[in-house]
């Protein structure tokens, strides 16, 4: 039998006990949590209607914070779990062990830190802004339970959905699918007294379709789509309106549709674009949530992911400036249904919905709590980890672009000369994320108000700020969209988060094939 | 801490276990051990901060089991994996969850067998298996120490970031297979991968260092590379956007090679109709100058591995062979699926890496492990200069992208530090950073290569595993276009 995660309903209690008075025998030792997680899960792939893969499985795993040291400084430790290692004694003694590892890493910090202050000024000790400290148990949310779906239904669904999709045209060279379903808890126990079991269902589908006209190159589509529902996702209760087997054979259609269109070149100058929530997702994403994680605010990410064009230090930046046209607005918000949704963070900050831009102006970062410390702001809950065996880091919750009032018809309607940037592929976006290159599935020329003529290989490129001034409408059709595929921190966490944003109207260079 | 020999006696014991199941006809067994340590720096001269900010790791070992079973006329396969369990119990549940996993893939042929013998044996580090929390902690702050003080020397000690990290990745794993494969691995590596900036100069500087062994590690010599780079960039100058002849240091060429050319150079991507060199194999795709391979076996690169997650020795792969297309990168099921009479694929390359390195939860994929690339015809950087003549020396880029998908091969990427302008064949200004996007083809890159130096460096990206042992290369007529800087 594989353990269910009810068994952190058995164990809850335990761990907390066991973190609480084991942190009290440590020298110098100021906070501890614990997060421990177990998801449920089936999966299965197949390609071209054959059988691949399938897994019906679980994960465990826990990661420990602690600060510590005269100088107070962080540790941390995380390990995979079995599922004998789920039993009172085993996981006490476990626990206790990465207490005393991230304890000693923290200890061993804090010395060198004292040690290097005398020449560095600006170190200094861990302090984490104040939260409420909560006790709570959140169920997981959905219609049909993904532990009751058979692996069978799962793997039929995935080989019906390729199959079909390899027979729709003979252009059509690979087909492949992959479904997955499950639900995830998670404790997190604190020294401070927090004590929370959080469940999340996840259920995600994606499909993948090569199709080659003659000899051009073959047009590649690869797209998802998932909520932290239940299998009801699959069914159509999703932002597409679709089932998983409508999902893959409209992109399917499409990728066929593209191989045949012309390349999209390179434009000169700017020319007017007209964005579909789609590619707004991407681009809301790119150019005003990633340089909104407070972490990059404060140069963390140099390394890896980079810093952010709205800050460069406390006294210049540009919070309180205009960044972007009155009508663009953005927010991220954990509270509402996304792939980004959830009722508490890693630190088990309570989440909440911020302002990031409001008529324009950039209002605030996200943030957890070492953070929010440093910046004089209100902790806003945004931590999370891939795994429970990893460092939280800052994180997109739902992070979108607000609605306006237009229609998205009459946005491309008043369009006598310009472009229609349709479903977003890849971005690159530029260190600070100042400026981007986002592709996009289709591109149409507008000429007099009318979608006349498909590319293939294009999309657009522009200075953020510059783009996000340049827009003069923002429509009515709002959308969130889920990206699984968030790539930040070191060692790389890959996170799903969720993006969104309705139709806008701007100015960007058309990026098509390099001339 | 799991011992190599713990892991041996269980793959041992498993598949006595395994022999005993009449419905199964073949078996793998893979057990490891993995150690991921992350020491993360984040220094910042302006704001308060750690300097080392978290010591972290993540520790996991088990057991996987892919199975093969006869159903009627057909073959099935099943994989299932237990996670902190080498008991005999553990065995039977990961065998029962490799019943319950498993399919018909038409795809699959046969488990790998044994051949030939590994070149590489005990070249690991036991003093990095033993390194304690105290000594993890020290090498960070060595890194830190390194570029501070050439920062201070440099006179420069405001708007100061230093970032980057000290990594040991500790990995053991044994195999044993109905087929014959019976064998073990150890590896250790340390990687120091540092950027330091000078904000208010709008500089950044990248330094790094690698090893196997904790002796000869200087992650020290990655911060003052790091510091050197940033102070030698201050006073950068922009270019116009057009076509340029330029050098790709050996960090934007690895760049170039893990996120674009080796994601083109793998089976599982000609399968799915997903790369530029689809139908070219035995054509040119490149300057014939160029050569491209794979070799897991070469010691003391930190992609060396005796052995793949297969079981099988690891070796040399030729992708480029003067110009042209020779090979792929391969593991068991994609090497027996496009085994012809033409081409006989090697899998050399299947490894079952995860976050924490090699996991007995996955089955193998590709992966490459060190990439060698090699010139007919090598020469100096300085004479890479004189080619290019005019043009733009190319140090650092970053998020570079195949934007509109592998197949395509378009890829772009902006240039963030250690750059510089090439006048009269010499280094002349630098280049102001975050200013130029490059737009380009992987085609068109490797066919406009004018020249390649001897000279190389083992080099590593940002959420790669493989080591790039990259020369400079010269390429010409390559388009930079012009963007904003940081705020504007």
């Amino acid at each position: 039998m594989k353990p269910r995660i009810e068994i952190l309903d058995k164990l809850k209690g335990h761990i907390f006990k066991t973190l609480s008075t084991y942190y009290k025998s440590l020298n110098d030792c100021n906070y501890v949590d614990v997060r421990l997680g177990i998801s449920e899960f089936k999966s299965a792939t197949s390609e071209n209607g054959q059988s691949k893969d399938v897994t019906d499985d679980y994960d465990a795993s826990f990661g420990i914070r602690v600060i510590a040291g005269e100088m107070s400084s962080w540790g941390f430790y995380g390990q995979s779990l079995g599922k004998n290692d789920l039993k009172v004694k085993r996981i006490t003694d476990l626990i206790i062990n990465g207490i005393n590892i991230a304890y000693e890493r923290a200890v061993a910090n804090a010395k060198k830190k004292q040690e290097f202050k005398k020449s560095a000024d600006s170190l200094t000790e861990v302090k984490l802004a104040k939260i409420k400290v909560c006790q709570d148990t959140v169920p997981a949310d959905f219609e049909i339970d993904p532990r009751k779906v058979s692996l069978q239904k799962v793997l039929k669904t995935s080989m019906d959905a390729t199959r079909q999709m390899k027979e729709l045209d003979p252009s059509v060279r690979y087909t492949a699918a992959g479904i997955k379903t499950g639900i995830t808890r998670e404790l997190f126990c604190s020294s401070e007294g927090a004590n929370i079991a959080q469940s999340l269902p996840l259920t995600q589908g994606i499909v993948y379709v090569s199709a080659q006209n003659g000899e051009s190159s073959p047009e590649v589509c690869y797209d998802y789509v998932g909520e932290l529902r239940g299998w009801e996702i699959i069914e159509g209760k999703n932002c597409y309106n679709l089932s998983f087997l409508d999902f893959a054979l409209e992109r399917t259609r499409e990728t066929i549709e593209l191989s045949g269109a012309e390349f999209l070149k390179t434009s000169k100058d700017e020319v007017v674009v007209v964005t579909d929530p789609h590619f707004n997702t991407l681009l809301v994403h790119e150019i005003v949530g990633h340089p909104t994680e407070s972490d990059r605010i404060l140069k963390m990410e140099t390394a890896y992911a980079g810093r952010s064009w709205l800050f460069k230090n406390m006294d210049e930046n540009q919070i309180g400036e205009q960044i972007a046209s009155p009508l663009v607005n953005a927010f991220s918000d954990p509270t509402t249904m996304g792939y980004g949704y959830y009722k508490y963070g890693a630190e088990g900050t309570p989440g909440k919905r911020i302002d990031l831009i409001k008529n324009g102006v950039l209002k605030t970062f996200m943030n957890g709590r070492e953070n929010a410390a440093i910046l004089g702001y209100e902790p806003n809950g945004s931590m999370r980890a891939t795994e429970s065996s990893m460092v939280p880091i800052v994180r997109m919750t739902n992070t979108a672009f607000g609605s306006g009032n237009k229609s998205p018809k009459s946005i491309i309607k008043e369009v006598k000369d310009g472009y229609y940037i349709v479903s977003h592929r890849i971005p690159s976006i530029s260190e600070s994320r100042e400026n981007f290159r986002i592709s996009a599935k289709k591109v149409y020329k507008i000429e007099n108000g009318k979608l006349v003529k498909l590319y293939r290989g294009g999309g657009i490129m522009a200075n953020s700020k510059e783009f996000l001034m340049s827009i003069d409408a923002v429509g009515n059709d709002f959308e969130m969209y889920p990206i699984p595929t968030c790539g930040k921190g070191q060692p790389m966490q890959v996170m799903r988060v969720g993006n969104g944003g309705p139709t806008l109207r701007g100015r960007a260079r058309l990026a098509g094939v390099p001339n | 801490m799991i011992k190599t020999e713990d892991l041996r006696t269980a793959v041992n014991g498993a598949l006595k276990q395994i022999k005993k199941q009449k419905d199964v006809i073949d078996a793998e067994v893979f057990a490891s051990w993995n150690d991921l340590i992350t020491v993360r720096l984040n220094y910042t001269s302006d704001f308060p901060c750690n300097g080392v900010h978290e010591p972290k790791s993540i520790q996991s070992y088990g057991l996987g089991i892919l199975a093969v079973f006869k159903k009627g006329n057909r073959i099935e396969t099943g994989f299932g994996s237990v996670t902190n369990d080498l008991t005999e119990e553990g065995v039977l549940e990961t065998l029962a969850k490799a019943k319950r996993n498993r399919v018909y893939d038409p795809g699959f042929k046969s488990l790998p067998e044994s051949t030939g013998k590994p070149v590489l044996a005990n070249y690991h580090d036991k003093r990095v298996m033993e390194i304690s929390e105290k000594e993890s902690v020290d090498l960070g702050w060595k890194a830190l120490d390194g570029t501070l003080k050439t920062l201070r020397d440099g006179g420069h000690k405001k708007t100061i970031i230093i970032g980057g990290d000290v990594t040991i990745l500790r990995e053991r794993m044994a195999i044993k297979t109905t087929k014959g494969i019976g064998d073990f691995d150890e590896t250790t590596s340390l990687t120091a991968n540092i950027t330091a900036m000078i904000e208010n100069k709008n500089v950044k500087g990248t330094g790094w260092s690698m090893d196997t062994h904790l002796a000869s590690f200087k992650p020290e010599a990655a911060g003052r590379e790091a510091a050197e780079s940033a102070m030698r960039t201050i006073g950068g100058r922009k270019i116009r956007s057009g076509k340029h002849n330029v050098i790709f240091g050996n960090q934007p060429l690895t760049d170039i090679v893990s996120n674009v050319l080796i994601p083109s150079l793998v089976l599982s991507s000609v399968h799915a109709s997903n790369t530029p060199f689809l139908g070219k194999l035995g054509q040119g795709i490149a300057s014939s100058n160029l050569n491209i391979y794979d070799d897991g076996s070469i010691e003391g690169e930190i992609g060396s591995k005796k052995i793949t997650c297969e079981g099988m020795p690891t070796g040399r792969t030729d992708l480029i062979t003067n110009g042209t297309l020779t090979g792929f990168l391969a593991n068991n099921y994609y090497a027996q699926k496009f085994r012809n009479n033409l081409y006989c694929p090697m899998p050399r390359n299947g490894f079952r890496y995860s976050t924490n390195g090699r996991d007995y939860k996955n089955k193998a994929g590709i992966f490459p492990t060190n990439v060698m690339i090699e010139g007919n015809k090598e020469s100096t950087r300085n004479h890479l200069l004189k080619q290019v003549s005019n043009g733009v020396y190319i140090g650092r880029i970053w998020y570079t992208y195949a934007i509109n998908g592998l197949a395509m091969g378009d890829f772009t990427s902006t240039i963030i530090a250690d750059s510089f302008l090439i006048k009269d064949g010499k280094i002349a200004s630098p280049l102001k950073p975050n200013t130029i996007r490059i737009n380009t083809n992987i085609k068109q890159i490797l066919n406009n290569i004018i020249g390649i130096t001897k000279k190389k460096r083992s080099t590593l990206v940002w959420g790669s595993r493989e080591v790039v042992v990259a020369p400079e290369i010269a390429v010409s007529d390559v388009q930079l276009d012009n963007v904003t800087g940081f705020l504007g």
